[in-house]
């Protein structure tokens, strides 16, 4: 019914490509999120499979029926704007009732059904009043019960929390997922908020440069990212990314050399990969521990900065082995300061190690001894 | 609200008010002047600001009534100053509302619609009102004889002739009501698309009524615009029962003769159309009608 399935779909506006060769398959009744940074297509995406705007090439299916030529309302889908363009001078039951009202649905139907949508959104006492007199979350929620009500088979929504302020987010978030777990239908969102891609979704779509880097469940994208783009995308702080070669490789273990001439190990695959090759290591930070004893597999470096933010502490430390500074996330505990000497480790399953392409090289299960 | 002012200050609000209270002494002043005149016996143009006697001559005049002339016998006025003034209500109200019709849907296809030849179409628009009417008047008199040949309706010494003519000088109003549509989100256009509202239901339901105070504006300004034009008019209309007031009036003004006075009391006739079509569009000239449908 509200299954999705997005073929080779090509958008572009004059000359400029947006999206270059999309395919997704979405079930009935998955929460799927669209993320990526802003202008990486994700907003186009949606809009292409609302009908907002013509595709240039490839297919959309809604409910396996090919909607590519069919009009926005005639496609079983229903929208929440990040805007939540509400009709300003229509009610709140108005602006629910309207679709409906259009299709020319009794008037007893329209009832029971912005009822309905009231009730499962809580806003009842509002229903008389007019969009200007509700906060951004009221409005939200309008918005959304607008959707409800005209029972689609997805819904779509395009970034609908960024407007509302930290506390109101965190509280829609939950209102969101609990909606999803009720309504049980397709649900495809946009965000560039990872976090709420990560805590609403079942499954994670990773977009960039309009195409898609990754599809899979949020810990999927977290865990096995395929490349350096979704690696460093995922997880807050991003990544840390060092430049190294390849000294050694086994069918566990890597050997890499990083610029100064410190060795690290990684538990990866890189047997197709020449000795002395360029590649990249990644790790992410709250995988490092850095402290005043010497540990194994690790590097060198000064605490430039400590950021204490009382549940946990980031550490941002200058090494001689890479240019760049490195993110470490560690307990509140740690009583490294600014100006320390300190080493960090990195775990060895806790490595990435990227090609230079930025593909992830295949990584090797843990051996416990 | 008040922000804390310094006292040098205060004097130069005093000064500005006193400049503030002049300027409006001397724009409100013609006005008195006309009422002034209007209500003096004779036709003078000059006197007094207050009139010593205060006579209703002309006021009779210019409303149809019989006066006493010196021999006794009651004269009525040879001039259909009242039905001037219906001729330009009805033809000011038609062309406004054939305007505003016209420049709402076409700004709504500037702002909204895309298509080949938008922009040139809109300047083309633009340049072509820059033009004064004046500078057409022989071409305007010519097509509208012809066209009276085929369709009497429309020819010369119609009224609908004029409305058509008005019709025509919308350039502005549809920039006007453009801009308006530009500020309103898409989204909200967009919104009714996925609720599945026609292009038209779209523009009938959703965006005029958030229009509806630019809409009255445009209305306003061609109503005005209707009422104290001239020189088409004295073109296109000839009898002297289908004269509108700014034409008519003229009348008032022979060589010879210079009936000031009826032409004053006239002149304030014409001007309460305007007032109260102001004052009746005045309501709905309210802001905020599109606040609140999206994040602001």
């Amino acid at each position: 019914m509200g299954d999705l399935q997005i073929k080779s779909l090509h958008k572009s506006f004059g000359d400029v490509k947006v999206l270059q060769g999309l395919d997704l398959d979405i079930q009935d009744g998955e929460f799927v999120v669209f993320v990526g940074p802003s202008g990486c297509g994700k907003s186009t995406l949606l809009r292409c499979i609302a009908g907002l705007e013509e595709v240039t090439s490839g297919e959309i299916h809604i409910g396996g029926k090919r909607v590519d030529d069919v009009p926005p309302s005639k496609r079983g889908i229903a929208m929440v704007f990040q805007s939540y363009a509400l009709y300003p001078h229509m009610t709140v039951a108005e602006n629910m009732a309207f679709g409906l009202k259009l299709a020319g649905a009794s008037k007893q139907e329209i009832a029971a059904a912005v009822d309905h949508a009231a009730e499962i959104l809580q806003i009842q006492p509002l229903l008389d009043r007019l969009p200007k007199a509700l906060s951004g979350g009221q409005r939200q929620r309008v918005a959304i019960g607008r959707a409800i009500v005209r029972k689609p088979g997805v819904f779509l929504f395009d970034e609908p929390l960024s407007n509302l302020d930290a506390s109101l987010r965190v509280k829609m978030r939950v209102e969101l997922a609990r909606l999803h777990s009720e309504l049980k239908t397709t649900m495809v969102y946009v965000t560039h908020d990872q976090v709420e891609a990560m805590t609403l979704a079942k499954r994670i779509v990773v977009i960039n440069m309009g195409r898609i880097e990754q599809v899979g469940t949020p810990l999927e994208v977290y865990h096995q990212p395929s490349n350096t783009f979704v690696a460093g995308f995922i997880g807050s702080p991003k990544m840390n990314f060092m430049e190294c070669a390849l000294v050694s490789a086994d069918e566990a273990l890597a050997t890499v050399k990083l610029s100064d001439g410190a060795v690290l190990q990684v538990r990866a695959d890189a047997r197709t990969k020449a000795e002395g090759e360029k590649l990249t290591l990644g790790i992410r930070p709250e995988h490092i521990s850095a402290s005043q004893t010497e540990a194994h597999n690790s590097l060198h470096g000064r605490v430039q900065v400590a950021e204490r933010l009382g549940d946990t502490t980031f550490l941002y430390m200058d090494s001689a082995s890479t240019g760049d500074t490195i993110t470490v996330k560690t307990d509140p505990e740690n009583t490294l300061n600014a100006g320390d000497e300190a080493h960090m480790s990195f775990p060895r399953h806790h490595c990435y190690l990227f090609d230079s392409q930025g593909q992830t090289l295949p990584r090797t299960p843990r051996v416990r001894a | 609200m008040a922000i804390v002012i310094d006292k040098s200050q205060r004097w130069r609000v005093l000064a500005a008010h006193v400049f503030l209270i002049a300027l409006c002494a001397v724009v409100i002043f013609p006005l008195l002047m006309v009422i002034s005149i209007s209500l003096r016996p004779g036709n003078f143009a000059t006197g007094k600001l207050i009139p010593d006697t205060i006579s209703f001559e002309h006021w009779r005049f210019a409303l149809g009534l019989p006066s006493t002339a010196a021999d006794g016998h009651l004269v009525y006025p040879d001039l259909p100053v009242l039905r001037w003034l219906w001729n330009s209500v009805k033809v000011a109200t038609l062309s406004a509302t054939v305007a505003l019709f016209l420049s709402t849907t076409a700004a709504y296809a500037f702002a909204r619609i895309k298509f080949t030849g938008k922009k040139a179409a809109l300047m083309g628009l633009m340049l072509m009102q820059m033009f004064p009417a004046v500078l057409a008047l022989v071409a305007i008199h010519a097509i509208f004889d012809r066209i009276g040949n085929a369709f009497p309706l429309f020819g010369i010494d119609s009224h609908w002739a004029l409305v058509l003519a008005y019709s025509g000088g919308i350039a502005l109003h549809i920039w006007t009501i453009k801009g308006f549509y530009e500020t309103i989100p898409v989204e909200i256009e967009e919104a009714a698309k996925v609720d599945g509202a026609t292009p038209w239901q779209t523009f009938y339901l959703v965006l005029l009524p958030m229009a509806v105070p630019i809409l009255m504006v445009i209305f306003l300004l061609a109503f005005i615009g209707a009422i104290i034009e001239y020189p088409v008019a004295s073109v296109l209309l000839h009898q002297q029962d289908n004269l509108t007031m700014a034409v008519g009036s003229k009348m008032f003004l022979y060589d010879q003769k210079y009936l000031w006075g009826d032409f004053a009391a006239a002149a304030i006739l014409s001007g309460l159309p305007i007032t109260v079509v102001f004052v009746l569009a005045q309501k709905w000239m309210i802001s905020g009608l599109t606040a609140g449908g999206i994040k602001g």
